[in-house]
């Protein structure tokens, strides 16, 4: 199988993260519960991996707190923020995982900047929506469907400058695109441990500016007398026994990206997807690329989205296709309708890849005209 | 040498003042909270070999770890309270 679904999970992981996994599964008891030398082991892991963490996106190791998925937090960061009613401005190209919790909590969103790969446009219109001082601004780093890297420098340093908190979502970023707490200045940047990052799926890291409003309450290790949950980070935002193996696995991934290198990731991954973009263009297919493109590429194939990625999945190609859980940036790039198909590269991107695909395609094509 | 404990309500503060003293060449162990030492329940401190207690508590303050109490092991073997 040629796996282009790294958008989705990294399926294929260095060896050490499922050797961590195993090891943690054998040696770890919980962390913070207890003072023997199992527990105490446990307590190093996961201290090792928020110390790796913090060194790789510029912060203090407390400031990382665990979570099982991007989504759960960002359902901390936005119900930090975010009040019923509240009016908050986000990017045309958002996934579910912020509009939905902004929905459920009955907020309202006023979505800034549509054009795809247009800076000039995301901030011009980012700028004016934040005129009508919302409460928050919410922003992908990266389009999940387009691979299109949003400003996001910029667009902080708007939100700095007027005093309005912001989070980001780092899902399709971390691991492949340098992201610093410190520099940006975010309340919150929440991103998937299973992604870029290269650990098991059930991980999840929520950078924090401040304090926040914890999504669960329960035990902690710490201030047990108190009924309230603690006031400081981690804790304050962890309750419950974090996932020591699946943290094991992710500190190997940081350890790997760390010796890699996150800047020769994202060009590995960059180079790929344009060069798969400009040769599916050539095989007339409508292809979404443009300047300010990471490693993901859509595209709209002959006939219906799904049918054709099934049958792509049948000659061996696994990509995702539909509309990726991103309805919002659908609308924007005018493809709601017909949703595309994503070819998303990750870590081990080569040429490789791409030919199989593109012959994959072409053979489809083929077959079907 | 003297003995010291002293005592956070997070063990992430206590790793991280673990990793920092350690780093400075100063002795230190990370335990579980003697109960009677704890304040709102269950915590960890570092047990800390050291002439001058200044040193290390200077190094975690200006670290911004933050710490709860610092005690002392007297002569006779009891613990008591510093206030630094």
């Amino acid at each position: 199988m040629t796996y282009l679904d790294f958008g989705a999970t990294s399926l294929r992981k260095p060896r050490q993260v499922g050797e961590a996994v195993r090891w943690a599964m054998e040696h770890c008891a919980n962390p913070g519960r207890g003072g023997y030398g199992a527990a105490m082991e446990a307590a190093r892991v996961v201290f090792d991996c928020r110390e790796r963490a913090g060194k790789l996106f510029d912060c203090e190791p407390e400031q990382v707190v665990f979570t099982a998925n991007c989504t759960h937090g960002l359902n901390i960061a936005i119900r930090s923020l975010v009040q019923p009613g509240d009016r908050v401005v986000i990017s045309g190209f958002e996934h579910n995982a912020v509009t939905r919790p902004l929905h459920a909590l009955g907020a309202e969103w006023m979505v800034a900047g549509r054009k795809l790969f247009d800076w000039e446009d995301t901030l011009s219109r980012f700028e004016d929506a934040l005129k009508q001082r919302p409460k928050a601004a919410v922003f992908t780093h990266v389009s999940n469907v387009f691979g299109y890297i949003l400003p996001v420098e910029q667009m902080a340093a708007l939100c700095r400058d007027r005093g309005i908190p912001f989070i980001v979502d780092a899902a399709q970023s971390a691991g492949s695109i340098p992201v610093s707490l410190k520099k940006l200045g975010a309340e919150f940047i929440a991103m998937p441990g299973h992604k870029g990052l290269l650990g098991p799926q059930g991980t999840g890291l929520l950078l924090c500016g401040r304090e926040g409003t914890p999504l669960l309450a329960g035990g902690t290790g710490s201030d047990s007398r108190l009924q309230d949950m603690p006031e400081y980070l981690p804790e304050r935002l962890e309750a419950g026994t974090v996932n020591v193996p699946g943290i094991a696995g992710l500190s190997a991934g940081l350890d790997f990206i760390k010796r890699a290198g996150i800047e020769n990731i994202g060009l590995r991954e960059h180079r790929e997807a344009a060069r798969c973009a400009g040769d599916l263009r050539k095989l007339g297919c409508k292809v979404f690329s443009g300047p300010h493109q990471a490693g993901t590429v859509s595209f709209l194939p002959e006939g219906d989205c799904e049918e054709a990625s099934e049958a792509l999945g049948r000659r061996g190609i696994a990509l995702r296709a539909g509309l990726h859980c991103a309805p919002l940036a659908h609308e924007s790039a005018g493809t709601l309708e017909t949703g595309t198909v994503r070819v998303s590269f990750g870590w081990n991107a080569n040429a490789q890849q791409t030919r199989k695909l593109l012959t994959a395609v072409s053979k489809q094509m083929g077959q079907k005209s | 040498m003297k003995f010291y404990y002293v005592t956070f309500r997070s063990v992430t503060h206590g790793q991280r003042g673990e990793k920092l003293l350690t780093n400075e060449n100063i002795r230190c162990h990370l335990l579980r909270t003697p109960k009677w030492m704890e304040v709102k329940g269950c915590g960890y401190s570092l047990r800390i070999w050291t002439e001058d207690i200044n040193l290390p508590v200077a190094l975690l303050r200006g670290n911004h770890v933050p710490m709860q109490r610092v005690y002392i092991q007297t002569p006779e073997g009891t613990l008591e309270e510093m206030n630094l």
